[in-house]
Formats: structure tokens, sequence, C-alpha cells
């Protein structure tokens, strides 16, 4: 991440998607980032961020630290941390698209609409940490 | 994100504006789980004015949609746009609800 990179530490806990939004909002405007974009950027951090505050912790408790530096021109580069439990949300399964209403399934598709709107997404564990890193905007 | 309900003849219109999201969809959940509970068959949301919608609310659709089904009604949407309908066809919840472009529309199909 570019050391120039605004950083943001709260808890993780869905009182913080707000501010973390906000935050990150400040950052890719600084960027130039399309306005269009702005909710597709906003909807990315929020399935990441929910993520978070329901897997990698016992809900209520642990951080979560935001980074958002300006990548090109209207491009922003965001990675999102977390010290709990070793998760790779993109090891999670895509859901089952076949189904009909009634036995479609109710999770799973916020990490398939991350990777749907962003440009590229890396996922590591370093030390006792979760990263995930992403490009944003992605394709469409 | 604001919830308007009108009583219509064969259904409850839920005019829903605003962002739907982690931290309010279980409103509009539980608004048409009380709809549901009064006696309601058949909700027609109106997500004209709806901006935003993340996985929580399509969480929520879904429930509501899934209740209403196995007791013989229906969720209908009406006036998709913008990224709520982007994020419907990413999901491809698109094709599990019946969507109509008008509120007229989705009355006459009841």
């Amino acid at each position: 991440m570019d050391p120039a990179a605004r950083r943001l530490t709260l808890p993780a806990r869905v009182e913080s998607v707000a501010v973390f939004r906000d935050f990150v909002r400040s950052g890719a405007v600084a960027a130039e980032v399309p306005a269009e974009e702005l909710e597709k950027l906003d909807l990315v951090l929020e399935e990441i961020l929910m993520n978070i505050a329901r897997y990698a912790y016992v809900p209520g408790t642990g951080a979560a630290e935001v980074a958002v530096a300006a990548d090109g021109p209207g491009r922003v580069s965001v990675e999102i941390a977390d010290w709990g439990n070793a998760f790779n949300p993109l090891e999670v399964e895509p859901p089952d698209f076949s189904r009909g209403l009634a036995e479609r399934p109710i999770g799973g598709l916020g990490v398939f609409l991350i990777r749907s709107l962003v440009s590229s997404i890396d996922y590591r564990r370093e030390a006792d940490r979760n990263i995930l890193s992403f490009g944003f905007p992605g394709p469409g | 994100m604001t919830i308007e309900p009108t009583e219509l003849e064969k259904a409850v219109l839920l005019k829903v504006s605003g962002r739907m999201d982690a931290e309010n969809a279980h409103e509009f959940e539980q608004a048409c789980e009380q709809w549901i509970t009064r006696g309601a068959k058949h909700l027609i949301a109106d997500l004209g004015g709806l901006q935003y919608v993340s996985s929580m609310g399509l969480r929520s659709f879904l429930s509501v949609a899934q209740k209403l089904q196995s007791a013989s009604g229906s969720l209908i949407l009406c006036r998709l746009n913008g990224l709520p309908r982007q994020v419907f066809e990413l999901t491809r919840l698109i094709g599990l609800f019946p969507v109509f472009d008008s509120e007229q529309q989705a009355i006459a199909a009841l």
C-alpha cells in the first residue's frame, strides 16, 4: 500500500460502516473517481466490513482498519485489515444460481457482489491480520 | 430509508426510498412481516426511490418473498432502476421476482 495512503481504524461493527464509507468516499473524490461510481464503492466496502463484523470476530468485538490511496487517474486502491480469525472471503463458494425462489440460499451474495464490482482483489494473511485489498472502479 | 405503505384492494403497496443497507434492512423485513401478519397476501414494493441496496437488503427481499410464496402469495417489485437493478441482475435475483415497470402494471397482474 502507498505509504501516503490515509488510514482509519474503528470497531468492526455495523455502526462503523457509515464512518468508513465517508472516509473512503473522501479518498475516492480526491482521486477523481467518477461520482456515479461512488455508491458501488460504498457497496463493496459495506460487504467486506460486514463479513469482518460477522466472521472474523465474536460479533461486537475487534477492529477493522481501512486504508485508501489514489491509484492512477480516477482510480483508488483500498486495503481493509482485521485482527480476527483467518478468513479468506475469496474462498467462499459462489451462490447456486440454478435454484428457484423457495430453495435459493440467502447467504453468499455479498462476496459475489464484491467480485463483480472491483477491478482486482487479493487476500493475504500477514502475521495475525487478514488483509483484503482491491482496485476500484471495476470494468462495468 | 423510508417505507410508505398504501392498502390496495388486493395488495399492500410499499413505497421504499433511500438506502437499504446492513443497518436498516431489517426495518423493511419487519414492515413486510407486519403486513403479512395482518393478512396481506401480496406485497408490491415500489423501488423507484431506492438508491442503494446491499446483500443485507437482498437477504430481506428473499426472506419476505419466500414467506409469501409458502403462503401462496407473492412479493412483486416495480420501478427497479439504477444500482439496485444492477445488483438484482448481477446476483440473478431478478428472475425470481415478478418485476414491473410501473405500479399500475404490478396491480393489473394480480
